[in-house]
């Protein structure tokens, strides 16, 4: 099964255009979404979880058409939102279990096993019995993935799942996602590079609505191999090197910035030569789309 | 630093939108209360101006009440705001002083509501000056007016209001419990409502209504017309008490909150959100497997959903604290009016099922505020706990969640309604009476009431969705059903426009929900389709996802169009336009329909076309012969007989004019006269005709007149419009039903504001005293004189009709009754027809038949009833005159009206009125039902024996004479308790009566249908006549009177010929009394100053009293003038009797002529109270302080 997103439009009503001739094409296995904040991915999502219409183009998933056959894509879907509340006075179960009922699991036996698979899997057993008033970010941020999960979906759109999560946590839920993965489209939308890294197969960055970069990770960094660059500056000399080099990213080590430019050569001797990173591929993409508009100008 | 954060406050205000919304609103709601109809809140009624101070206050006192709405939006959020804009963690930790934060947002916030509050006064003041108003209804313009009531009322009331407002969201921190303490507010000041109908209770009442709107109320209830044109509002009494009373309590709270505001960010709530630790146990997530489940669609996990989601938002609701209070709340106010239920001179009824279903009424207010809240918040629901993403991408059919939601809340108000009905039965169970009937309580509360929430529900819903903004649909619904009540003065009267309509009408006992049921079923129908097709559209466009703009959700909205939702909506407009067709085609069609304004020009054309004809000369009918047949089931009869038509004038008659009635569903199938004729003048319009005889009727002929009348219902109209006299259980009509004799002066319009609109000249009640044309006619009409009488009146099987008249023959024939009523002597032309399911009661007293003829079930008080008659035929027999007839028959009809009315020898009695009257303590209680029987069998003398000319004063002779002659006969059956206690009550009537005069106050002897003067006044009259010159001399005049007039025909005694018989029997030194009471309206200032005794010896008690005296006269429009006093007044002091109670040890008129007074007074016992006049025989405004506890000399009060 292919999701299949061709020449996606969407402007909001204040005039903000969301979505920009969007194309991709998603397989089984996990696909990541990299964007900075405001970068339209949410839209995408929501899109193409069936409670947001775009303006134009079409998305397919295998034979259905999601943008009309809405109540069959859901059947088939699981997703988690960005930003996302609970019943504030039931507990994790009764939750869980209601929307399950919604998901169309009748049969109550079964129900019950999956629920409780559920929140063993996510590690909220203990706390099930507690309102869902009282849980902690992070427990809200794990129900909010078992809620996903529900009935197998075959198509389970994550947006921004492990932002609040610790590292242990997010560890964990990076597996359950991949045990998930295998015959299954997850897409997975973030802003930190080393999920992606760590788990897609495929993925997009996108930025102000448009696609920027498709492929796999892999050829995303063999791409870039061989043209970062590394510099620690003085903070003087920060606007200097700013105007005459293409940085893609600026950081802070231990108060002095190290710049990472992008370069087909060793820009002068002064720069060391560094292993890429789909880090840089991002940066690459966002900053030197920007550099490259201004440059325009 | 207060002043910093007052100015900051002002300024933060100064750009808020909403401020100026808010002046925006109440500036127009006020400017067009008074220079339209389409607000309406109070106003000048009658000879009232529309700008007296009175009228401005009560205006400016009812939209205070608005205002409180406003002060909640305002000063609640005065604090609350840090914490929702969560700025509280940098304010609170600046230097800042509590006292100042608090006080100087409180005082910032005030000013600005004081601001907004000041809209009113402006209001009122631009209005009154607008170029449209009629100055004749204005007075001189006043700027005190305006500003008095501002301060009085809406400053307090604001300070206070404010106060909690403030104060709970200080404390709370919650928005939601703002709106609580509004509701709370609110019961108080119905519950304050409740009370004041209790006249033992209207102190406290006053004092309890936090707005001030009661203390004012009772302050001025007794201003009379020409006071209230004139008096400024008096800041003292009960009002100063309440001001100072609220302004306390709203110091108080601002005191507390004070104390328990605290700086700290983290709130100490009582309900403490606890925080789980995040427990890790031995499970090992990485094993665990998801098991497969199947996942179904479909028809049958639709509707599991459906259910499943139902009963989850039932429950939700149910665990809301606000919902909680407010059920709670609305019960509350309902268990404090079941304390006076149906209360009626402080007596109380049983507590029937319909009574305590009226009861349970007061509880829709807060179904409504449950129906447009919990509709919005079930809507939002999601969206506000921003689970709405997840719940929106589920696999289940758009209109699940809509549907479930409404259903949810049906299932709450299914609940509720039983919770009613439990609340219902403990009433009932706590009075004693245990006859539930349960089929009534569903019968009503889950159809009348439950579909009411039904059609607000769905349109709240529907508003909702397409808003979609949880506020402004608020606001919009709840202005929406205040505009409903509008509709009518927009023109908009019919049924099929105001949303709801349909209603199940009265219930009653006998004729069960008649005929309603019909009209009630097809309206709701027709709503119901309405609101299911905007509920339908309401699927279509709500909101699923994050799109919230109108075209977005359409496009969305078109793919949800689904076949069964089209077919849904197609559906729902066939029903809604079939249902429609077939409603007007019954009320419009089959019934004729006008609205008001249409009646009212038909009036003015009837008045200016016919008025011509009024004193034509014309025959009179001095015999009636009819047959008439009474169809209860269909609610059909038919009238065939004939009158014999007789010119008792010197001069010849040629035209007969016949006035029918205008009754829709009444035809005359012919009318003939027994000599040839034709039709002169026919106007269709008024179903007026002018019959021409070839050869006139003679001076003393006679000509007989056949006719017949049928009366056909057909189809059905409007519940408040349909007829309730010919129904399936208990018809009760009379003549007015047939044709009469000439211009029917009765269809004028009465009232004199709205001649003038109609350009009609201003018109007297009644005709002047001496007016030759007035005592040519009795109280009956000019139709008649004395009639015979007879009458073959029949129904269907097991029900009982009856007419006036003795039963000669009675007979079956199929599945018909028949009865022949005979009249063996002349009566008056008014005759009833009845027929319903009775039992019957029967007794005799000497030779007469005495017969109760009621509703089984309702054997309470017919040996009060039997009593009555039999007390009532034997006082007055003794003292008036042999009674005429040989029977008399009470019979009960439907409490479609309440009033007994006295038929020649029968009594029809409205079962509302006494056979449901409880007396509890028959020392305390007045028992009515003895008391009306006793006024209605007197009416045998007092109008059937003797009529009266149709004239001023007539009244004064037929209804006050049978008020004093019952009042004696309760005087020798009760306690003198009960009777100060009737006449208190009765007092109490009278000065609330003349308040609200509209056109001006009579003396008694110029009466004219002014039922305050001659049923209330009358009693405390006559009853103090018979004291000052004995109850003897009194029924020696009436005796007399009684002789002249007795059966004679034209011309009609009237009230001078009375007053002359009074006048022979008042000792010369009491000829004054007939001046005062009769002749002009004279009032009493009675007050006791001061009250001492001191203890001579054992049995030797000096009381000395200080009391002042005044007596005033008052004009027609009630101002007074003071008049020298010389009167003889009652000086009484009270002890206590050896049952413990108040008694009166002393008791004798002393002659007083001037103010002020003192007495000595040796009594023998040891005395509690006394005073001037402490029976209440005189007219005083202010009864409560004619006595006083008396204290010992230089000692504490003896209580």
């Amino acid at each position: 099964m292919q999701l299949i997103i061709q020449n996606l439009n969407k402007t909001y009503s204040n005039g903000v255009q969301a979505l920009k001739d969007v194309n991709i094409t998603i397989n089984q296995g996990m696909f990541g979404l990299l964007g900075p904040n405001g970068a339209g991915k949410s839209s995408l999502m929501r899109t193409i979880a069936t409670l947001q219409e775009a303006d134009s183009g079409s998305i397919t998933l295998g034979d259905l058409n999601v943008l009309t056959q809405k109540e069959e894509v859901r059947k088939i879907l699981g997703y988690l939102p960005q930003e996302f509340g609970v019943y504030p006075k039931i507990d994790a179960v009764t939750l869980l279990d209601h929307l399950a009922v919604l998901k169309g699991i009748t049969n109550k036996s079964e129900r019950k096993g999956l629920v409780e698979a559920l929140l063993h899997k996510t590690n909220l057993w203990a706390a099930r019995h507690k309102n869902l008033g009282g849980y902690s970010g992070g427990m809200k941020q794990r129900f909010g993935i078992a809620q996903a999960l529900i009935a197998s979906p075959k198509l389970i759109i994550v947006d921004e799942p492990t932002a609040g999560l610790d590292p242990a946590e997010r560890n964990r839920f990076l597996n359950l996602l991949s045990e998930i993965g295998e015959n299954t489209v997850v897409i997975l939308s973030t802003h930190i590079v080393e999920d992606v890294k760590e788990l897609c197969t495929d993925m997009a960055i996108i930025n102000k609505g448009q696609v920027l970069y498709k492929g796999s990770p892999m050829d995303a960094i063999a791409e870039v191999e061989g043209k970062v660059w590394k510099k620690r500056i003085a903070k003087s000399e920060l606007e200097e090197y700013r105007k005459s080099f293409n940085i893609i990213s600026e950081r802070l080590i231990a108060g002095r910035p190290e710049i990472t430019v992008l370069s087909d050569t060793q820009p002068d001797s002064s720069f060391d030569h560094t292993a890429a990173d789909l880090e840089d591929v991002y940066f690459t993409h966002i900053f030197g789309t920007t550099n490259k508009e201004v440059a325009a100008q | 630093m207060f002043k910093d954060i007052f100015l900051f406050e002002l300024k933060y205000r100064k750009a808020r939108a909403a401020n100026y919304i808010y002046f925006g609103i109440m500036f127009l709601m006020c400017i067009l209360a008074v220079t339209t109809d389409i607000v309406q809140i109070g106003g000048g009624v009658g000879q009232v101006k529309e700008n007296a101070p009175i009228v401005i206050a009560q205006m400016i006192g009812i939209m205070a009440v608005f205002l409180s709405l406003i002060a909640s939006a305002i000063l609640g959020v005065a604090v609350l705001r840090d914490f929702e804009h969560n700025t509280e963690a940098i304010l609170f930790s600046t230097p800042m002083k509590k006292f100042a934060y608090l006080m100087g947002r409180y005082w910032g916030s005030l000013v600005v509501l004081l601001l907004v509050a000041s809209s009113l006064p402006l209001a009122f003041m631009i209005g009154d000056l607008w170029p449209t108003r009629e100055a004749e209804r204005l007075l001189p313009f006043n700027l005190i007016t305006y500003w008095q009531p501002f301060f009085i009322f809406v400053v307090p009331n604001m300070f206070f209001c404010g106060a909690i407002f403030f104060a709970s969201g200080a404390l709370s921190r919650k928005s939601i419990v703002i709106y609580t303490q509004g509701i709370i507010l609110l019961v108080l000041y119905l519950a304050s409502q409740s009370m004041l109908r209790d006249l033992e209770q209207k102190e406290i009442a006053a004092l309890l209504d936090p707005f001030g709107v009661r203390a004012f109320g009772f302050h001025t209830q007794y201003w009379t017309p020409g006071e209230r044109n004139t008096l400024q509002i008096p800041f003292e009494g009960y009002i100063l008490y309440n001001r100072l009373l609220w302004i306390g309590v709203g110091i108080l709270v601002l005191i507390i909150n004070h104390f328990a505001f605290s700086f700290n960010v983290v709130r100490g709530s009582i309900f403490k959100t606890r925080v789980f630790k995040d427990e890790r146990i031995t499970i090992k997530p990485e094993e665990t497997k998801i098991p497969v489940a199947q996942q179904f669609t479909g028809f049958s996990t639709h509707l599991g959903q459906l259910l499943k989601l139902t009963i989850f938002y039932f429950k939700m609701v149910f665990k809301e604290i606000p919902f909680i209070a407010i059920v709670v709340a609305g019960m509350l106010l309902m268990f404090l009016n079941a304390m006076n239920m149906n209360e009626l001179y402080g007596t109380s009824s049983y507590p029937t099922t319909y009574s305590v279903l009226g009861l349970l009424a007061v509880f829709n207010l807060f179904f409504v505020i449950i129906a447009v809240l919990y509709s919005g918040e079930l809507i939002w629901k999601e969206r506000a706990v921003n689970l709405n993403l997840i719940i929106d991408a589920m696999p289940m059919p758009d209109f699940i969640s809509l549907i479930s939601k409404f259903l949810g809340l049906l299932l709450v108000y299914l609940v509720l309604l039983f919770g009613l009905i439990i609340c219902g039965i403990i009433i009932q169970a706590s009075y004693g009476y245990y006859k539930f009937e349960i089929g009534v309580y569903f019968g009503s509360l889950y159809t009348e009431t439950l579909a009411f929430l039904v059609l607000y529900t769905l349109l709240s819903m529907f508003i909702q969705v397409m808003v979609n903004n949880k506020f402004l649909g608020f606001a919009i619904a709840i202005a929406f059903s205040i505009l409903v009540g509008f509709f009518g003065q927009m023109g908009l009267e019919h049924p099929l426009f105001q949303f709801g309509s349909g209603s199940l009408g009265t219930y009653s006992d006998m004729n069960v929900y008649g005929h309603f049921v019909t009209p009630f079923t097809w309206l709701q129908v027709y709503w119901l389709a309405f609101v299911v097709f905007l509920f339908a559209v309401a699927v279509i466009f709500s909101v699923r996802g994050s799109e919230s703009v109108m075209n977005m959700r359409w496009k969305s909205g078109k793919l949800r169009l689904s076949k069964s939702l089209v077919r849904m909506m197609a559906m729902a407009v066939i029903l809604f336009a079939s249902t429609g067709f077939y409603i007007f085609y019954n009320t419009n069609i089959l019934n004729e329909y006008s609205n008001s304004d249409d009646r009212e020009d038909l009036q003015v054309d009837y008045e200016n076309t016919l008025k011509k004809f009024e004193f034509l000369p014309q025959p009179k009918i001095t015999s009636i012969d009819l047959k008439v047949d009474i169809y209860p089931s269909k609610r059909d009869f038919t009238a065939e007989g004939y009158f014999i038509l007789k010119n008792k004038t010197s001069e010849p008659i040629a035209d007969i004019h016949i006035q029918e009635n205008a009754e829709s569903a009444l035809k005359t199938e012919y009318l003939k006269f027994d000599r040839k004729n034709g039709i002169k003048e026919n106007f269709d319009k008024f179903k007026y005709t002018i019959y021409k005889l070839e050869q006139p009727l003679q001076p003393g002929d006679s000509l007989r007149m056949d006719f017949k009348t049928t009366f056909v219902t057909q189809g059905f109209v409007e519940t408040s419009k349909s007829n309730t006299q010919v129904i399936f259980n208990g018809t009760f009509f009379n003549n007015m039903y047939f044709p009469s004799l000439g211009y029917n002066e009765g269809y004028e319009i009465g009232d004199d504001n709205k001649r003038k609109e109609k350009k009609l000249p201003e018109k007297e009640r009644m005709m002047e005293r001496n007016d030759p044309r007035g005592l040519a006619q009795s109280l009956f009409g000019d139709d008649a004189d004395h009639i015979n009488f007879k009458i073959q009146i029949s129904t269907d099987k097991g029900q009982t009709a009856i007419a006036p008249g003795y039963l000669a023959k009675q007979w079956e024939e199929g599945d018909r009754v028949y009865f022949q009523y005979d009249m063996d002597a002349p009566m008056c032309n008014f005759f009833s027809m009845i027929s319903a399911n009775y039992a019957i009661k029967k007794d005799k007293w000497n030779d007469i038949n005495l017969e109760i003829y009621y509703h089984p079930g309702h054997e309470y008080n017919l040996d009060h009833m039997m009593e009555g008659m039999k007390d009532a035929l034997a006082y007055y027999e003794k003292h008036f005159s042999p009674y005429q007839y040989r029977q008399v028959r009470i019979m009960e009809f439907p409490r479609y009206a309440s009033f007994a009315q006295s038929f020649a020898n029968t009594i029809p009695f409205s079962e509302g009125i006494g056979f449901i009257a409880k007396i509890d303590d028959p020392d305390k209680d007045i028992d009515f039902t003895y008391y009306v029987t006793a006024h209605e069998v007197a009416h045998q003398w007092w109008g059937h024996q003797v009529m009266e000319a149709g004239v001023k004063g007539n009244a004064m002779l037929s209804e006050s004479m049978s008020q004093y002659s019952a009042l004696m006969v309760l005087k020798n059956k009760f306690t003198p308790e009960i009777i100060e206690r009737y006449l208190k009550y009765e007092l109490d009537r009278y000065l609330q009566g003349r308040a609200s005069e509209r056109k001006k106050e009579q003396p008694l002897e110029f009466v004219e249908g002014q039922g305050y003067i001659h049923y209330q006044k009358a009693s405390l009259i006559f009853f103090a006549l018979q004291d000052y010159i004995g109850e003897d001399s009194v029924n020696a005049a009436f005796q007399r009177f009684n002789e002249a007039w007795r059966f004679k025909d034209a011309p009609y005694p009237t009230s001078a010929n009375l007053l002359d018989q009074i006048r022979k029997v008042t000792p010369d030194s009491l000829q004054y009394l007939i001046h005062d009471m009769f002749e002009t309206i004279t009032l009493f200032e009675n007050k006791t100053e001061t009250a001492e005794y001191e203890e001579k010896s054992k049995d030797q008690f000096e009381v000395t009293l200080k009391v002042t005296a005044e007596k005033f006269r008052a004009d027609s429009t009630g101002l007074e003038s003071n008049i020298p006093i010389n009167d003889w007044i009652d000086i009484g002091i009270y002890g206590k009797n050896i049952a413990g109670k108040d008694s009166l040890i002393y008791l004798k008129k002393h002659k007083i002529t001037q103010k002020e007074n003192e007495y000595k007074i040796m009594v023998k016992s040891k005395p509690r109270k006394a005073g001037i006049d402490p029976l209440h025989k005189l007219i005083d405004r202010h009864s409560s302080d004619n006595t006083k506890g008396l204290i010992r000399k230089g000692k504490e009060p003896a209580s």
